[in-house]
């Protein structure tokens, strides 16, 4: 006849078996967390080559003239014009003339320097954005 | 106040665009305050008639040198303020009218156009800064060409004149909505050459113009000027701010230059 176990035997046996349990979980986790950052770092590498290959050969520029201006979208053509009037400008700088938020002004002269219409430079911790002065416009 | 830079341009020609910008200028300059003109007309350029009797040859410096960055700013502006006893000053800024120099300016790429706008605004930057002048006109040449819309992008006011000529009001209509709008840019209209008629019943037309107008083209319309056979008939180096400062033309653009703030 089998001794009927104690409630504390009973009790020890389910804490091991959470305790084996959590364990597993704990190493599936381990795996997860592992996979997620070797999926974000492939995407990364993938994201640096394809904006790699976007970017616009060093040679790429047009001239931001006022006539193509006007077949720009307004958000980008006041970042241009702010830039005829400054010499060179950093996002704040852009915005503050135009009052709009640093960060809009910020993704528009990016958005202008991908298109070619626009360089930028950084200097210290500020990055600048204007006009290439010799332009060798594609007419 | 402060100062401001005024394009003057219409959508198409012979509204009397230099007529009321070399007027304005005398205007504004008699009343004390320093004024800039400057003929942005590089294909058909005028002030250089205009002035013709007063400014000395030969002329050292034109502004398509400064454009190509030939000379200074001081280089390129006359000061004519003596020849006519102002009592503000009055600076005059030359487009050369050779024909060399306007095909010149035509066969121009769209990169210098790029430098010219940027130019025109370190231009300004010198002529309220350096030289404390409290407006600055610009001439322009009628519907859209580089001069004018680099004119109009770096000015604080644009001043449409428009005549009521079907067609002059149509191409206005475009210009407001397609240029104007595009740019961001808030111009005030101004209707020249309107029927002789307006001279009698003058303000009660005027104001009935001016309701209908701005209601139809959506912006201020600062006045209502009549047309004046005289005015017309005037050789064009007679300055009429100068030499009839009582003539109604004048006493209609004084009432404009106190629309635009300078009282």
């Amino acid at each position: 006849m089998c001794e009927a176990e104690t409630p504390d035997i009973r009790i020890a046996g389910l804490l091991a078996r959470i305790t084996a349990e959590l364990r597993e979980v704990n190493e599936k986790l381990e795996l997860l967390t592992s996979l997620n950052r070797k999926m974000l770092e492939t995407q990364e590498k993938l994201l640096q080559k394809s904006s790699k290959e976007i970017k616009p050969p060093a040679e790429f520029k047009l001239a931001p003239d006022v006539l193509a201006l006007l077949s720009l979208p307004t958000s980008l053509r006041k970042t241009v014009m702010v830039l005829y009037k400054l010499e060179k400008a950093t996002a704040e700088d852009i915005a503050k003339e135009t009052k709009r938020l640093r960060a809009v002004e910020s993704a528009s002269a990016n958005q202008l320097v991908r298109l070619g219409y626009l360089k930028k430079k950084r200097e210290g911790r500020d990055v600048y954005f204007y006009i290439e002065p010799q332009l060798e416009a594609i007419e | 106040m402060s100062a401001k830079a005024i394009s003057i341009h219409s959508s198409r020609g012979g509204t009397g665009k230099t007529v009321i910008a070399t007027n304005l200028a005398l205007i504004l300059a008699k009343k004390g305050f320093n004024v800039a003109l400057l003929d942005l007309d590089f294909r058909a350029p005028s002030l250089e008639m205009v002035f013709s009797e007063v400014i000395e040859r030969p002329v050292k410096c034109w502004l398509n040198d400064f454009l190509n960055g030939e000379c200074s700013p001081e280089q390129i502006l006359i000061d004519v303020s003596e020849k006519y006893n102002l009592k503000g000053r009055l600076l005059i800024g030359l487009a050369n009218p050779t024909m060399d120099a306007i095909r010149n300016i035509m066969e121009k790429s769209r990169s210098w156009e790029v430098t010219a706008v940027k130019k025109l605004f370190s231009l300004l930057d010198s002529l309220f800064t350096d030289m404390k002048i409290d407006c600055c006109i610009f001439d322009t040449s009628p519907g859209v060409q580089h001069s004018s819309i680099n004119a109009i992008v770096s000015s604080d006011v644009s001043m449409i004149i428009t005549t009521l000529d079907s067609l002059d009001l149509k191409g206005t209509e475009n210009m407001l909505v397609d240029l104007f709008g595009a740019l961001d840019k808030k111009p005030v209209i101004l209707v020249n050459k309107f029927s002789p008629e307006a001279r009698i019943k003058s303000s009660k037309i005027s104001e009935k113009i001016i309701s209908k107008l701005e209601k139809t083209l959506k912006h201020p319309v600062i006045g209502v000027i009549p047309c004046y056979c005289d005015v017309l008939q005037t050789e064009r180096t007679t300055l009429l701010a100068i030499e009839k400062p009582n003539h109604p033309f004048i006493k209609d653009l004084e009432k404009v230059a106190a629309e635009l703030g300078y009282t």
